[in-house]
């Protein structure tokens, strides 16, 4: 255990932080105005310990990623034992955690995943999927699909080419967008932009929209539909159970590749191995990353299946892209530990029953808190819709300023989850137990009933 | 590593799954690639046969203080047993520690670090920031990039349409990212604008770059990124003027200056940055490999205050989240090699052993008629190869001069992979003046067969 940094220390970080770094989504004033960032020295299952000695529960599990928990010192020791082996590759080599990696996914991955084009992270796999994408159809004589269809509200990264997809505010600053990118409805059943009263109705409404887009912009033009099984961005947001299969056969008839972005619902998240398994889909191009490591290290992948690869062999044909630190070894050997302890210690089973436990308690909150609107998700991907009028659904006139007011009641009970004004995400280490989520749920309750 | 029924079925294994950095399969297994990789030390590794290569490139220009410091897995180790990661909306100390460190050396008033894995995703970030910033400063028609022809800036689709070349084709990609402009690479061997000399050059590409500013109108122009010496084009380095030039360019008309240090920077040119060998100070400067000698992946992007702060204030913040970005084992590990960069004097031994291994180069020049043109700086370095030194002129397709050189490297034990006529060259900042004679010993006969099998005379 480390001891708590002493207050000379602790002002000298702090005062350090604020001057040269730029952290997510905030600014350094208002870290200031908050006494300076928590700086995190040590962690254990889903607890993390700060520089002053207080013990956080970390509910979000770092952006939903840290599936193995914290502090598994056999993935330390994985690492230890590749660094002091290799570091790193000369051009035009491997090494052998990476083919004993990509070998491991493609036994894992549904159907014919099988082709593996290792990254760093989320945005860079999904990145590398649509430039597949793109350039499949450009291979096989069909240069004019480009469009890349997303859905409304979902969330596939921050660098140029996948930022736009989902869309949102927010995005404003980066003007002007890139050409191509088409947005369907995202099949939300507690907030159907299309009417559907149950989640069976939402889910044939949002899935004959994207055929109805296709249709509209000419299958000809469009490329992929890029998506995530279950939506993290919005709280968990889970589709009914005629989407996927809809999508997909949408996808077939019209020559659109359709890509699965598991960067948060792989691994274990949603209660199995991946997302796409509760539906029986199997996609064109899978990402993943995130659970990969449980962010041990950055790494994450684009996975192809055989038909859509094979596309790229022979001298003219090869997929024409290089990432400096794609295929990392030292990353593979962690993220082959981190996929070994998923399966030993059983904990896509514990994320399906904790999951399920976690749901039934949320739904004790839905009916003692108004503002408490929907409670959703699968496994360990979790989600509360808030809500200002439960009667309508509506959220417009909910004042501003009650997520942050929400984080700030769940610190007090040391609970460390960043909460939206609309909704809030959950995605705790897979290997949290019941009584972690009756401290959640209690703490959640009393927070709400506070505000 | 064990018998070779176990490395065939690896091989076999890295054929079956494996989608490597431009290649496919099929002519891997045509090849007998990829060769695998066990270990490293210095300069060398060794591969699953057990013989050594010395690499040529240091991996892709990155390893900069070479393979095998066991000090740099101390580091990352001791750190991931303590913490691995960190929750949303907090901190750690190594990241606290390298944001600090980075901006202590870092030019001028550069000292605001977003942390980001990768040198894609640290120019993603910095063109972002570029847009962001002059919305916030109110001229939000400020959106266009000028980037030069023959440049790389990266992969994902904000960057991979920076620079370019025709040698390297993105057609699959399009469509191309809106507001991109290209200026001309500041490179004396062959001036897009026919400047007879380096200076010449240097004057006439940074004045057109002011011309592309005028003619597009400065406000709807962001930014201006480059590498402070041109890399896909071998070391192209600009002649005094250009970066000056360019610095009041970029003042005068309100447009700023992103320089991509991410093969320059940690020491790779004979300076700490590449940018001090001219005293120029960017708004933006983004890092990445040498900062980690590839150990783990990490990069950065480093703001000047004055623009940084134009993000403070509730509304302003920059919005903008990546999963891994300031990861505290990569942190530990890139301050711990920045620390032997520095207590080894690695930085100087770039200058010296780069200076040394130059002039072995240009000694090759003596001999060789198909060498061209020997240049770079620190060890950064080039050798450009022509069928005629007088007309510059190069080989065709059909030479095959890249492919018959890589097989005749290899043969002499360098993994030093060439795609071009260029032979570029990026060793670890380690490399001893014994170590380069064997390189350019390598070089030499390389190039005596080459010539051999071509027919060319050679100058002896």
């Amino acid at each position: 255990m480390v001891s708590a940094y002493d207050a000379n220390e602790q002002s000298s970080l702090k005062a350090a932080a604020l001057e040269n770094l730029w952290m997510h989504n905030t600014d350094w004033t208002q870290t200031a105005e908050e006494g300076g960032p928590t700086i995190i020295v040590s962690g254990q299952g889903a607890r993390v310990t700060d520089s002053e000695g207080r013990t956080w529960l970390d509910v979000h599990g770092g952006y939903a990623s840290v599936n193995a928990g914290y502090g598994r010192s056999e993935i330390a020791d994985a690492m230890l034992a590749q660094m002091q082996a290799l570091t790193y590759f000369p051009q035009g080599t491997t090494t052998e955690p990476l083919i004993r990696l990509v070998e491991k996914l493609g036994t894992m991955l549904p159907g014919d995943l099988e082709r593996v084009w290792p990254v760093t992270g989320g945005s860079e796999a999904n990145e590398t999927s649509i430039k597949i994408a793109r350039a499949y159809h450009k291979k096989r004589g069909e240069p004019g699909r480009y469009k890349v269809i997303s859905r409304k509200g979902s969330y596939h990264g921050a660098t140029a080419g996948v930022m736009w997809l989902g869309g949102g505010k927010g995005l404003s600053d980066y003007e002007p967008a890139p050409a191509g990118m088409v947005y369907a409805p995202q099949p939300n059943p507690s907030r159907c932009e299309l009417g559907g009263a149950t989640p069976t109705e939402c889910a044939s409404r949002c899935a004959q929209a994207v055929e109805d887009l296709i249709l509209f912009h000419g299958p000809k033009t469009v490329a992929a539909l890029i998506a995530e099984p279950i939506t993290s961005a919005g709280g968990a947001i889970v589709p009914g159970d005629e989407y996927w299969p809809m999508v997909r056969d949408i996808c077939d008839r019209h020559g659109v590749l359709l890509i699965a972005d598991e960067v948060v619902c792989g691994f274990g998240r949603t209660g199995k191995m991946f997302a796409s398994e509760h539906w029986d889909l199997v996609p064109d191009l899978m990402t993943i990353g995130k659970g990969l490591t449980s962010s041990y290290l950055p790494m994450a992948a684009s996975v192809a299946t055989t038909r859509v690869a094979d596309v790229f062999t022979g001298q003219d044909n090869i997929f024409r892209q290089a990432l400096t630190f794609g295929g990392h070894p030292v990353t593979a050997a962690v993220a082959l530990k981190n996929i070994e302890i998923i399966e030993r210690d059983g904990l896509v089973e514990n994320s399906a029953k904790v999951g399920e436990y976690f749901l039934s308690r949320l739904h004790e909150l839905k009916e003692r808190h108004d503002v408490v609107g929907d409670v959703r998700g699968k496994g360990l991907l979790l989600g509360i819709d808030l809500v200002a009028d439960a009667e309508t659904g509506g959220n417009e006139d909910k004042s501003t300023g009650f997520g942050k007011r929400l984080t700030a009641k769940l610190r007090e009970q040391g609970l460390l989850l960043k909460c939206g004004d609309n909704a809030v995400s959950m995605g705790p280490p897979l290997c949290i137990t019941r009584q972690d989520v009756d401290e959640i749920v209690d703490g959640l309750d009393r927070a709400l009933g506070e505000l | 590593m064990a018998s070779t029924s176990d490395i065939d079925a690896l091989r076999n294994a890295s054929l079956r799954y494996l989608w490597m950095h431009n290649r496919d399969w099929s002519q891997m297994a045509e090849e007998g690639d990829p060769p695998i990789i066990i270990s490293g030390q210095g300069v060398r590794v060794t591969d699953s046969d057990g013989r050594s290569w010395i690499d040529v490139n240091g991996g892709y220009n990155s390893v900069n203080v070479g393979y095998g410091r066991t000090e740099i897995t101390d580091a990352a180790f001791e750190q991931m047993q303590k913490l691995s990661y960190f929750p949303n909306g907090t901190t750690t100390e190594p990241t606290v520690r390298l944001a600090e460190k980075l901006a202590a050396i870092a030019p001028g008033s550069l000292s605001r670090v977003f942390p980001v894995s990768g040198g894609s995703e640290a120019n993603e970030t910095a063109l972002k920031i570029a847009r962001a910033y002059h919305k916030r400063n109110g001229e939000p028609g400020r959106y266009k990039v000028i980037s030069r022809r023959g440049s790389y800036h990266g992969t994902t689709a904000g960057v991979l349409w920076l620079g370019g070349s025709a040698a390297q084709p993105r057609d699959d990609f399009e469509p191309a990212y809106p507001g991109m402009i290209y200026g001309p690479q500041p490179n004396p061997y062959r001036c897009e604008l026919g400047g007879e000399t380096p200076s010449e050059c240097a004057v006439r590409c940074a004045n057109e770059i002011e011309r592309l500013i005028e003619f597009h109108g400065s406000e709807t122009i962001a930014a201006v990124i480059a590498e402070p010496v041109g890399v896909p084009q071998g070391a192209a380095v600009p002649g005094d003027d250009y970066w000056p030039m360019l610095r009041d360019i970029c003042d005068r008309h309100g447009v700023l200056l992103i320089a991509d240090e991410v093969i320059c920077g940690f020491g790779r040119t004979g300076k700490m940055f590449a940018m001090e060998h001219w005293g120029v100070v960017p708004d933006i400067m983004t890092v990445a490999k040498g900062i980690i000698s590839s150990y783990l992946p990490l990069a950065a992007t480093i703001v000047r205050r004055e623009i940084a702060d134009a993000f403070a204030g509730e509304n302003n913040y920059l919005r903008h989240v990546l999963t891994f970005s300031g990861h505290p084992v990569s942190a530990a590990a890139a301050l711990k090699n920045i620390e032997i960069l520095e207590n080894e004097n690695m930085v100087q031994n770039s200058a010296e052993v780069g200076a040394y291994f130059k002039q072995q180069l240009e000694g090759l020049k003596v001999d060789h008629p198909l060498v061209g043109d020997v240049r770079g700086l620190g060890l950064l370095l080039a050798v450009e190869l022509v069928s005629d030194r007088k007309t510059k002129a190069g080989f065709s397709r059909e030479d095959r001069i890249p492919e018959r050189l890589n097989v005749k490297f290899k043969k002499y034990g360098l993994i030093f992979r060439i795609s071009s006529n260029i032979l570029s060259i990026g060793p670890p900042l380690c490399i001893t003046t014994g170590e380069v004679d064997e390189i350019v010993h390598a070089i030499d006969l390389s190039l005596w067969e080459l010539e051999g099998e071509m027919g060319i005379a050679t100058m002896t």
